[in-house]
């Protein structure tokens, strides 16, 4: 089956969310076709993930278990988000912060916005995933800027220029290194094809695939939050609505990374030798942790706290990669475990701010008492990003170390310290928040919290990471999480 | 037949055409303006009346006032001879030097000039002092164009010059022409220098200096001032088109007459275009003459300089690098521009010359990317030159004050850093090696400097609109880009590529009307809001 048919159905709920009357109908719609694209992909993408398909490759796409694995995550996510939309985006609606016009496109927007990252994950044409790329940030620059606020606005306009100019700066070097094949003698079209790229990299000159490589990799590590080009991430993160925070943390920096990725490969084969791509990644990974660890000092905001922890965590990431083929299997381990929890993390914060109605940590006080459910899951969230045993960013960042302290052991005792000062700063703010009592009568007269649809999907998340660390320490996982290794990283 | 009949028939065939001349563009020029107009041939009827008028003539006068139509007259009609009009290599041509031709020009103007001043009128005199003023500027600029030709030409004689066939197969002598077309326009007081029409004292120039003539002396100076517009609006031509001129020691009368209908031809549509150019424009008042003047002279000069560096360089220059030199200039020229209009302006004149320039490497591909390069190029027009400027200022303008953008430079300094940028990609350039770049060199430098130069505008403006700006002169940088690196794209995604370049504009002034409504500003250092 051609993959282009994934857009129909994305394209009739755009359509519907645009031209349905009233909010349920918009809602109902939007839910349908959520598990019903989102069933389908993951239907697809599992046989992929597990190797019981091999890959698939054309002219136009690119199918293989890293791919999938993203698909999968990307489609997970979706779910989970759009349940969560309604609950969010509902509850906005009623309480009149949004009108119907802001809930119908938000809806719109955010279906286009998922087709576009699927989008980037199966295509095997480097101009295809640039304009699918950039078009994951216009459609997502007014789902930023959707409450029409100075902060939300601002935040918007940081993200479309950062992000637009960055990536402008990535054609540049998918430019580039197609001419360095067109040169190399690479026929016609082929030279935009991801896969006859790899084949023929080792023929195109050297010189060409530095500098295409150095453009791509400082224009999609724009879109990563890359330490110096983190600006728009905080800002974007924090103002956003939860849902999309949740999805921009979970997967969006994920897919840009994808990006980097397949033309890292191509470059490593191009020099047989992946030391050149490693180092970039070594340092650009370090500086991001570094940054994040200091900047998390100093918050004062929650979802601004969740935001630096998506730097760090993609630094980590990056990190991992640079290092050997190993800290490769404990990266895309850290990638899976960090989709899952990021997004619970954000799915709770939404869940704060519907009942403080701000994100600043020092107004929130007794969320034990107010909101036990939520603060639960929340406590239990933060424990799981910093990596508490039981947690399956443990077993990823275990992964690394065991590897960074091998070969470099000074910058992994930095690192230790780092990441010790982020989980101290991070569990610093959230037990503030979540234990810290204020005498006010008012307070212990509200209603205890209900159990609502978010708490649902945050303690499936959950659920899944724990299953994920425990799958993880078995051989089959590693097997599974090695075997997709192989398809993306150049092994010499 | 023999050359001396070829210049006969030359100055015949002048002399004859000369009043439809000036009766063509009277009436061409009323019916662009709604009126009917007399007949072109009216011009040889007032010629035969004046003839048969009295004249009068102030007794303050000397012989010069009686000699000044005669050698006007004489000085237009050398002109005719000398000139290839017609014929190359007739029986004068070796006398069309240059420096001859403007001598000949500049007696017959200072005739004039004293024939203006002879009677002791207070209008001969104003219009003397104004025609001698146009004459001392005018003559560097003949000097400069002409000897710009004759350099690439290697020959003086402007015979020479048209006999060799250069003029447009080296792009920048376009310059030279316009150049020699602007200098026409002064030479032979039309518009926008002088007004032909009017004897109203604060404009007149030429009107003035003949106001005391009458009868026989006007018919001569009236003849004259129409033989000269004939005469440069054939040469004019010729230098356009120089294949239409016959050899005056081989032609045969067939020919003669091809030649002869295809100068009428040239005379009517150039006619046609100068009553185009009359109606469309207004006259310059006279203080402002000076610009007029150093933009011909400037134009004039930038073909010779480029056609000196490319002597000097011994490569050939061809029109793509001329479009792509223009198309940073207009960057650059951008970079110091406070007013949101005109950097939209300067924006979609340059995204029009990156248009120019995917036409120009038509001569260069292969079969194959034609078809690619005109795409390309409308597509580039239709949605760089008209959609993103009119989205920008159709969304950005329905918000008013929106005219004075802050910078952190004043326009001189942001011209000043954009020359060093300029200067400093080009050495970087000239060190990073890409291999098999060499031919499209300039093309390259181009995409990199409009690059550079549009992440330099989004860092030191502070205007949200410059900074819309410096990313679409990114995206233009990408689009030469592609032009100089693998030529073209498939259909479907260079679509998508457009589209975005629109989607983006779109809804960054979009972005940008609602920060002005919120924050009451356009300036950047505003948006203070999230720096915790």
């Amino acid at each position: 089956m051609n993959p282009i048919f994934i857009t129909i159905p994305f394209l009739a709920a755009f359509l519907g969310s645009l031209f349905l009357k009233t909010e349920s109908q918009v809602r109902k719609i939007n839910l349908l076709f959520s598990f019903l694209n989102g069933g389908a992909l993951i239907f697809y993408a599992v046989p992929f993930i597990f190797h019981a398909r091999g890959k698939e490759i054309s002219h136009w796409w690119l199918m293989d278990s890293f791919s999938m694995l993203f698909i999968f995550l990307v489609a997970f996510i979706y779910i989970a988000t759009t349940i969560i939309s309604t609950r969010y985006i509902g509850h906005e609606y009623e309480e009149k912060i949004i009108n119907l016009r802001q809930y119908k496109l938000y809806f719109a927007l955010f279906q286009m916005f998922v087709l576009c990252m699927i989008l980037t994950l199966i295509t095997n044409n480097s101009l295809v995933l640039w304009l699918a790329l950039e078009g994951t940030t216009l459609f997502s620059t007014f789902l930023v800027g959707l409450y029409r606020k100075k902060t939300s606005i601002e935040a918007a306009w940081k993200y479309m220029i950062l992000c637009s100019t960055g990536i402008s700066l990535g054609l540049v070097g998918i430019l580039l290194l197609s001419y360095g094949a067109h040169e190399a003698g690479v026929a016609g079209e082929n030279i935009f094809s991801i896969t006859a790229l790899m084949e023929s990299a080792h023929s195109i000159s050297p010189n060409i695939i530095k500098l295409a490589f150095i453009f791509l990799f400082i224009g999609f590590g724009t879109k990563v939050g890359l330490a110096p080009m983190h600006n728009w991430l905080p800002d974007a993160h924090s103002k956003a609505p939860s849902p999309i925070s949740a999805i921009f943390s979970a997967v969006l920096l994920n897919i840009a990374l994808y990006a980097i990725l397949r033309f890292k490969f191509i470059t490593d084969s191009a020099f047989s030798d992946p030391t050149w791509t490693n180092n970039l990644f070594l340092i650009f990974g370090f500086l991001s942790v570094i940054l994040s660890a200091l900047m998390m000092l100093i918050q004062v905001n929650y979802k601004r706290m969740l935001a630096y922890s998506s730097i760090e965590h993609m630094g980590l990431i990056l990190f991992s990669l640079g290092l050997s083929p190993l800290g490769a299997v404990a990266a895309v381990m850290h990638m899976i475990g960090h989709t899952f929890i990021k997004s619970t993390l954000f799915f709770g914060a939404g869940e704060i701010l519907i009942q403080w109605k701000t994100t600043k940590v020092e107004k929130i006080k007794n969320m034990l008492t107010r909101a036990r459910y939520t603060s639960v899951l929340f406590i239990v969230g933060i424990l799981s990003i910093i990596a508490i045993p039981p947690s399956a960013l443990f077993m990823s960042e275990y992964g690394m170390f065991s590897q960074a302290i091998v070969l470099y052991p000074v910058t992994a005792i930095i690192f230790f310290v780092a990441l010790g000062i982020i989980a101290y700063a991070m569990l610093a703010l959230s037990i503030n928040m979540i234990f810290a009592t204020e005498k006010n009568e008012k307070d212990a007269k509200n209603k205890a919290e209900r159990w609502n649809i978010t708490h649902t999907v945050m303690t499936i998340e959950l659920i899944v990471v724990l299953g994920l660390a425990i799958w993880f320490t078995t051989s089959h996982g590693v097997s599974v999480i090695e075997d997709i290794v192989k398809d993306f990283l150049f092994i010499k | 037949m023999s050359p001396i009949i070829a210049t006969l028939i030359q100055i015949f065939f002048i002399l004859l055409i000369a009043p439809l001349t000036t009766g063509l563009v009277c009436f061409v020029k009323a019916r662009l303006q709604g009126r009917k107009g007399a007949s072109p041939f009216l011009f040889y009827v007032t010629l035969l009346t004046l003839l048969k008028k009295e004249m009068v003539i102030s007794n303050a006068t000397s012989w010069i006032f009686r000699v000044v139509p005669f050698v006007v007259l004489g000085s237009s009609i050398a002109l005719a001879i000398v000139l290839p009009l017609i014929f190359t290599d007739a029986s004068m041509a070796q006398l069309s030097d240059f420096l001859i031709v403007a001598g000949i020009l500049v007696v017959g103007s200072i005739f004039l000039v004293l024939g203006g001043l002879e009677t002791g009128s207070a209008f001969g005199g104003m219009g003397s002092s104004r025609e001698i003023t146009i004459a001392a500027l005018l003559e560097p600029i003949v000097i400069l164009i002409f000897s710009t030709l004759s350099f690439v030409a290697n020959s003086s004689t402007i015979d020479g010059i048209l006999g060799s066939q250069i003029s447009l197969s080296e792009p920048y002598l376009l310059l030279s022409v316009i150049a020699l077309i602007l200098v026409a326009l002064a030479e032979n007081a039309r518009y926008p220098v002088d007004n032909p029409a009017t004897h109203l004292e604060l404009t007149m120039v030429h009107e003035a200096m003949v106001l005391e003539y009458s009868g026989k002396y006007l018919a001569l100076l009236e003849y004259a001032s129409a033989i000269k517009l004939t005469v440069f609006s054939i040469l004019i031509t010729n230098f356009l088109f120089p294949s239409t001129l016959l050899d005056a020691s081989s032609w045969g009368v067939g020919d003669l007459f091809v030649v002869l209908c295809l100068g009428i031809v040239k005379i009517v549509l150039m006619m046609i275009g100068l009553a185009l150019i009359e109606s469309m424009i207004v006259k310059m008042r006279f203080y402002r003459m000076s610009e007029y003047f150093s933009i011909a002279f400037v134009v004039a000069f930038l073909s010779m300089l480029v056609a000196l560096l490319s002597s000097y360089s011994s490569e050939p220059i061809k029109y793509h690098v001329i479009f792509s030199i223009f198309t940073v200039m207009s960057v650059v020229l951008l970079f110091g521009k406070v007013r949101l209009k005109a950097i939209l302006r300067y924006y979609a004149f340059s995204s029009l010359l990156i248009a120019a320039i995917a036409l120009s490497l038509i001569p260069l591909v292969k079969e194959e990317e034609i078809t690619h390069l005109w795409i390309f190029a409308i597509f580039t027009i239709v949605t760089k030159t008209l959609a993103v400027p009119y989205v920008i200022s159709h969304i950005g303008h329905a918000k008013k004050s929106l005219t004075n953008l802050p910078s952190f430079l004043r326009p001189g300094k942001s011209y000043f850093l954009a020359i060093i940028l300029l200067i400093v990609t080009y050495f970087t350039l000239r060190n990073i090696s890409i291999v098999g770049l060499i031919e499209w060199n300039s093309l390259l430098y181009t995409a990199v400097t409009l690059i550079v130069l549009g992440i330099t505008m989004m860092i030191i403006k502070r205007n949200i609109f410059s900074q819309i700006v410096g990313l679409l002169v990114i995206e233009n940088g990408i689009a030469v880009f592609v032009l100089a690196t693998v030529g073209s794209l498939p259909l479907m995604i260079e679509f998508g590529i457009f589209g975005v370049t629109v989607a983006t504009a779109y809804i960054l002034a979009i972005l940008s009307a609602q920060i002005n409504d919120l924050y009451g500003s356009t300036d950047t250092d505003d948006l203070r809001e999230l720096s915790e």
